[in-house]
């Protein structure tokens, strides 16, 4: 995608609207078959024979049509200080974007768009579900122009800049065995292999299943042959087949994994130029998303069990351009989808350089909250226990053993919990098997939210939420938990005089 | 703190600072009651709802139905006018940092809202609101989860003091277009 240097000149900003690509309602037809797949699948299979095809005809007809008013009716012009988009042709819609207001700027190209040497391009502001406007599509280098127009906010005079961006050396590409490694801890084929189990469970045939048998099959037979007869009886042979079937399953989830890693984040490179971080990536669809390095709201670090075997790390960002859903994994996050711990934290000390990242005086937390994280697993194992009891007689006590473990759990966990502000940063670690370190500059924080439960005032501690834009809506990523109550109180009281003395920075 | 109070504070303070009251506020008494009342008879007009199908059902038993009836019309609204009740724990403060406000006793939270990160303002009057001259205050901020702060049952005065005073710091701090 980055072969060509932008060239300002391909742009026409001469004052006049101007159309997308020709090539537009092609693209457009698509997106929209792909939100219509479903019940277009259904149409054509669920009424096999009989003259209901006509109808997904007829819809498909439609869509075309509504994809060629789009493109007659979406006019761009390009200003000096900003983009204004004519869309609609019934509902009429005018909309001015200034550069200045853009955190983040999108290219994605499929297999069909680089076939045709277009891009499609999205100019996201903060906040907001869909992008500020979706441009859909442009020729390769109009795109690619417009990205650099955005990045030096409408001055078409410096060219130069464009070029200097080129030449300035990744800060992190990965090579094919790092993109296996990512493959193998993210375990993505996980989520393909349940999305079609489910799929499988609606199609309402017996496909599973049938699969299932045959492989059971298959196996029993080899298994057989290799122990001799009566294998069909033995638990031996029985065990080997289930285990081995499961070995398989793994094996299988983990290559698809493997497998989409590749597909995603082929030739992934992170770059920065003056003050904007782009990502590149993607085997067969490619995709650019870049954003300045100041709109980034939060940072998080991840480590889980697998990624410490390998000895490596992940770092994701939020910026406030929130999508959500489908359009999410196209924005800016993944700043290294993994990398060894130095790495991680020769990244954030090179974007935070001021922030103190390395030099962090982490602070425990509550010297009680171990038994405040232990008390719900400790209700569930005593209930438990009880109901073994009542049913099984004394054999059911020894669910009584759950208890030190949950003890010793809960005081592991509270030992890595820790939390930490110098006054540039504020951070929180968390995890004991999987860790997390969440942490943004303290000037990104919005809103704080000081909470106490009986319990939490039973044992003198409070939990502090700092929130930021554009986090996550399930689960706060700096939500620090079970620090002593004054601890507490003066981190809040102090970020909340640092929050009113500042300007908001976006 | 009632509203002459806060007026008396108000014109005592120098006309060049912001109308800054640093005290917790509570809300009215009349609040509390209208908002205990109206989550009283919510909840024993939808506990009523739920159950008056299996209670017609329910063919002998006349004793035990009526019983329960009269279990359901007396747990939903006590249930209900707890809940609203919990409005008398609420307390909030503007002061120069910014917007304060603590709610509940029990499970206690402590909001802040700092001056510069206010998005916008929304002041809400419904009907019943209007009557007791009530009104609710939402402070929209960028953050995710605290993205809008609902300070309910202010004086109609107080709120519109209130939305004034954080109206004009976010003029002050001019991030316009």
């Amino acid at each position: 995608m980055s072969q060509a240097a932008p060239d300002a000149a391909s742009l026409p900003q001469d004052g006049q609207e101007h159309r997308l690509h020709p090539l537009s309602w092609l693209f457009v037809l698509v997106a929209q078959l792909k939100q219509f797949i479903l019940p277009l699948i259904v149409l054509l299979f669920a009424g096999r024979g009989d003259r209901h095809d006509l109808w997904g005809l007829l819809a498909v007809g439609a869509l075309v049509l509504a994809s060629l008013a789009e493109y007659f009716t979406y006019r761009y012009l390009l200003r000096s200080d900003g983009i204004r988009i004519r869309s609609g042709w019934l509902h009429r819609s005018l909309r001015e974007i200034p550069f200045a207001r853009i955190h983040n700027v999108n290219l994605h190209q499929s297999l069909l768009h680089r076939l045709f040497g277009v891009a499609e391009v999205r100019l996201e502001s903060a906040g907001g579900v869909k992008p500020e406007a979706q441009m859909r599509v442009l020729r390769l280098d109009q795109a690619l122009a417009l990205e650099a127009l955005v990045r030096r906010r409408g001055t078409p005079g410096a060219g130069a800049a464009g070029i200097d961006a080129e030449a300035a050396p990744p800060l992190l590409t990965l090579s094919t065995g790092e993109l296996v490694r990512l493959g193998l801890i993210s375990n993505r084929g996980m989520l393909v292999v349940a999305a079609a189990f489910g799929a499988l469970a609606q199609a309402g045939n017996d496909i599973f299943a049938t699969v299932v048998e045959r492989w059971g099959k298959l196996l029993f037979g080899r298994v057989s042959a290799f122990m001799g007869a009566h294998a069909h009886d033995s638990a031996l042979g029985l065990g080997l087949a289930a285990i081995s079937l499961v070995v398989a399953a793994l094996v299988l989830v983990r290559l698809l994994s493997v497998l989409l890693a590749i597909l995603q984040f082929h030739g992934f490179t992170l770059r920065e130029d003056d003050g904007r971080l782009s990502v590149e990536r993607g085997l067969l669809a490619r995709s650019r998303s870049s954003a300045r390095r100041r709109r980034i709201q939060a940072w998080s670090l991840r480590e889980g069990v697998l990624h410490r075997w390998f000895r490596r790390r992940s770092l994701r960002v939020d910026t406030a351009a929130g999508q959500r859903g489908a359009q999410e994994h196209h924005t800016l996050k993944d700043i290294a989808p993994i990398a060894t711990p130095r790495r991680c934290d020769e990244l954030i000390g090179h974007f935070l350089p001021a922030a103190g990242w390395g030099a962090l005086d982490w602070q425990p937390v509550h010297r009680g909250a171990w038994l405040r994280i232990a008390i719900p697993g400790l209700l569930f194992a005593l209930l438990a226990t009880g109901a073994l009891w009542w049913n099984f007689g004394g054999i059911g006590l020894l669910g009584l053993l759950l208890v030190p473990l949950q003890l010793w759990r809960a005081h592991r966990i509270a030992g890595a919990c820790g939390y930490a502000d110098n006054g540039k940063l504020v951070a929180w670690r968390s995890g004991w098997l999987a860790k997390t370190w969440n942490f943004a500059e303290c000037d990104k924080v919005q809103a704080l939210r000081l909470s106490q439960s009986p319990l939490d005032r039973r044992l003198g501690m409070a939990s502090l939420l700092l929130d930021t834009a554009g986090a996550s809506p399930f689960g706060a990523p700096l939500h620090l938990h079970h620090l002593p109550l004054a601890a507490a109180q003066a981190l809040s009281a102090r970020l909340g005089a640092q929050l009113a003395r500042r300007r908001l920075q976006w | 703190m009632t509203s002459t109070e806060f007026d008396a504070a108000q014109a005592s303070a120098p006309a060049a600072q912001p109308p800054t009251v640093e005290t917790w506020h509570a809300p009215p008494a009349r609040a509390v009651r209208l908002h205990a009342g109206f989550l009283a008879a919510i909840f024993g007009v939808c506990g009523l709802g739920a159950m008056i199908g299996p209670l017609l059902a329910m063919d002998d038993h006349r004793a035990t139905r009526i019983g329960v009836a009269f279990a359901l019309l007396l747990l939903g609204p006590s249930l209900g006018g707890w809940i609203g009740a919990r409005l008398r724990h609420q307390r909030w403060k503007l002061d120069a940092e910014g917007l304060w406000l603590r709610t509940g006793r029990l499970w206690w939270r402590e909001t802040r809202v700092p001056a510069s990160r206010v998005q916008h303002v929304d002041l809400k009057h419904g009907p019943l609101e209007r009557r007791f001259r009530l009104a609710t205050l939402v402070v929209h901020t960028a953050a995710v989860h605290l993205s809008g702060i609902t300070v309910r049952g202010l004086d109609e005065g107080d709120a519109q003091r209130l939305r004034d005073a954080l109206a004009r710091q976010l003029d002050d701090a001019g991030d316009a277009l």
